[in-house]
């Protein structure tokens, strides 16, 4: 991986949300790469700083006694037979954590703490602001899949399967179709925030193309017009009867040709 | 309502209650605002208890404590306009607190610069690496307490990083910071 591919997944890999695989292949990087490595230790110089600087408030007795009493008194009908309860104390001190496996790596390497301006300079590589945030979201949470251990909460290319799935966590459990036959396997779907709206995600795969298939509320007119971002393209789309907009990248035709599929009622 | 249908609010609200007063207590800077956002908190969750959904239900409780959080910092916003809207008032008696502490120990005095630093950042990077690096919460949790995106967790955490290690880096005890 080149270091420009590891810095973006730095903070993932200290938070362990990164997949085992990559982060494999981050720790074999950090190795050979002094400046990626050294990023890594200013970064878990800071998280270790936040952790060991015993920055949590406990909350204090009153409060606990507080919501004890209200617990007691005005929801019960029972007449009150119960006016002690027992509360179990909830230690505010977390178990240590134990070194991260990377500083063995770390540890080997020359750091050098006067080159501290390099993170900075990735927050100006951000997409100019001319997108809705409904497209950032929708573009950010497809790059999230990319990296996720899984792009899916629900496996399955069985469409009995996905949707009732869906109908336990949305409002409105959306059409689900597999187009297997047509290039367009139907790998499973998940749970995304799209703003504060929970929308449901189908996830296809068209070759090495992973597909995105956000079914929208009648959201999609904030989207506009098609846009592309970094090599990706989103599309607004009808599923149906209902509003979409798919995220992939795919080129043009095959974008064409999968919309088509979709909209067929 | 019978207590039944509600009891398991009072044991999730007792089990998370260090981390709804954390939360509240970095949202809005005093105990007694804090302890108060969490009581209201707690009688809101008994009343919307009907409403969760299932999943995780310390986010649920979380998300919440939140929401009353904010409401406050709504309210205090009207009453007391400050010049750029923000908790000014609370970080100074910090900076003085922390000047207390100058010739105590290396690390009293590195954790008292810490807490001030990320008190002084803007509120969505605060809470954000609160949950997070305090609480220890996943992605996933961080985005259902907040209800945005994870995409936006993950931006806000690193900016929210960012910040904090410029004002760490650029402030008078800079050779305190590093390793």
């Amino acid at each position: 991986m080149e270091c420009k591919t590891i810095q973006a997944l730095l903070e993932s890999y200290l938070d362990n949300e990164l997949a085992r695989a990559d982060a494999r292949a981050l720790e074999a990087h950090i190795d050979s790469c002094a400046e990626c490595s050294a990023l890594l230790t200013r970064l878990d110089a800071l998280r270790r700083a936040l952790r060991d600087g015993d920055l949590r408030y406990a909350a204090p007795t009153e409060l606990r006694a507080r919501i004890a009493a209200s617990a007691t008194s005005p929801e019960s009908t029972d007449g009150g037979t119960s006016p002690v309860r027992i509360l179990t104390a909830n230690p505010s001190v977390r178990p240590r954590r134990t070194p991260a496996p990377w500083l063995r790596y770390a540890a080997a390497c020359v750091l050098a703490f006067g080159a501290g301006s390099v993170s900075m300079a990735l927050w100006n590589a951000s997409p100019a602001n001319t997108q809705s945030q409904l497209t950032r979201d929708l573009y950010a949470s497809h790059w999230r899949a990319l990296v996720a251990n899984s792009p899916v909460d629900v496996v399955s290319s069985d469409r009995h399967t996905v949707k009732p799935w869906f109908a336990g966590k949305v409002a409105q459990a959306p059409v689900v179709r597999d187009f297997a036959e047509q290039g367009f396997a139907l790998v499973g779907g998940r749970i995304d925030y799209v703003g504060a709206q929970r929308v449901p995600v189908l996830v296809y795969r068209h070759g090495q193309h992973l597909i995105d298939v956000f079914v929208l509320a009648g959201e999609s007119a904030t989207i506009g017009s098609a846009s592309l971002s970094q090599g990706y393209r989103l599309e607004p789309i009808k599923l149906g009867d209902e509003f979409a907009a798919v995220v992939s990248d795919m080129d043009q035709t095959e974008f064409t040709r999968f919309a088509q599929l979709l909209a067929v009622k | 309502m019978s207590p039944a249908t509600t009891s398991w609010i009072d044991a999730l609200a007792q089990q998370h209650l260090d981390a709804a007063y954390n939360l509240g207590r970095w949202l809005l800077g005093n105990e007694a605002d804090a302890s108060d956002a969490v009581h209201d908190a707690y009688l809101r969750a008994v009343r919307a208890a009907h409403t969760y959904a299932g999943g995780n239900a310390r986010a649920w409780w979380l998300a919440i404590v939140r929401n009353c959080c904010l409401a406050r910092l709504a309210a205090r916003k009207r009453e007391v306009p400050l010049p750029d809207g923000f908790d000014s008032s609370k970080v100074t008696p910090l900076r003085s607190a922390d000047n207390e502490v100058e010739d105590r120990a290396c690390a009293a005095q590195q954790t008292a610069r810490i807490a001030a630093e990320l008190r002084a950042l803007p509120a969505e990077f605060r809470e954000t690496l609160v949950l997070r690096e305090i609480e220890d919460l996943s992605y996933r949790e961080i985005a259902d307490v907040l209800g945005v995106p994870i995409g936006t967790v993950m931006s806000r955490l690193a900016r929210g990083r960012a910040l904090l290690q410029r004002a760490l880096g650029s402030g008078a005890g800079e050779h305190k910071y590093g390793m």
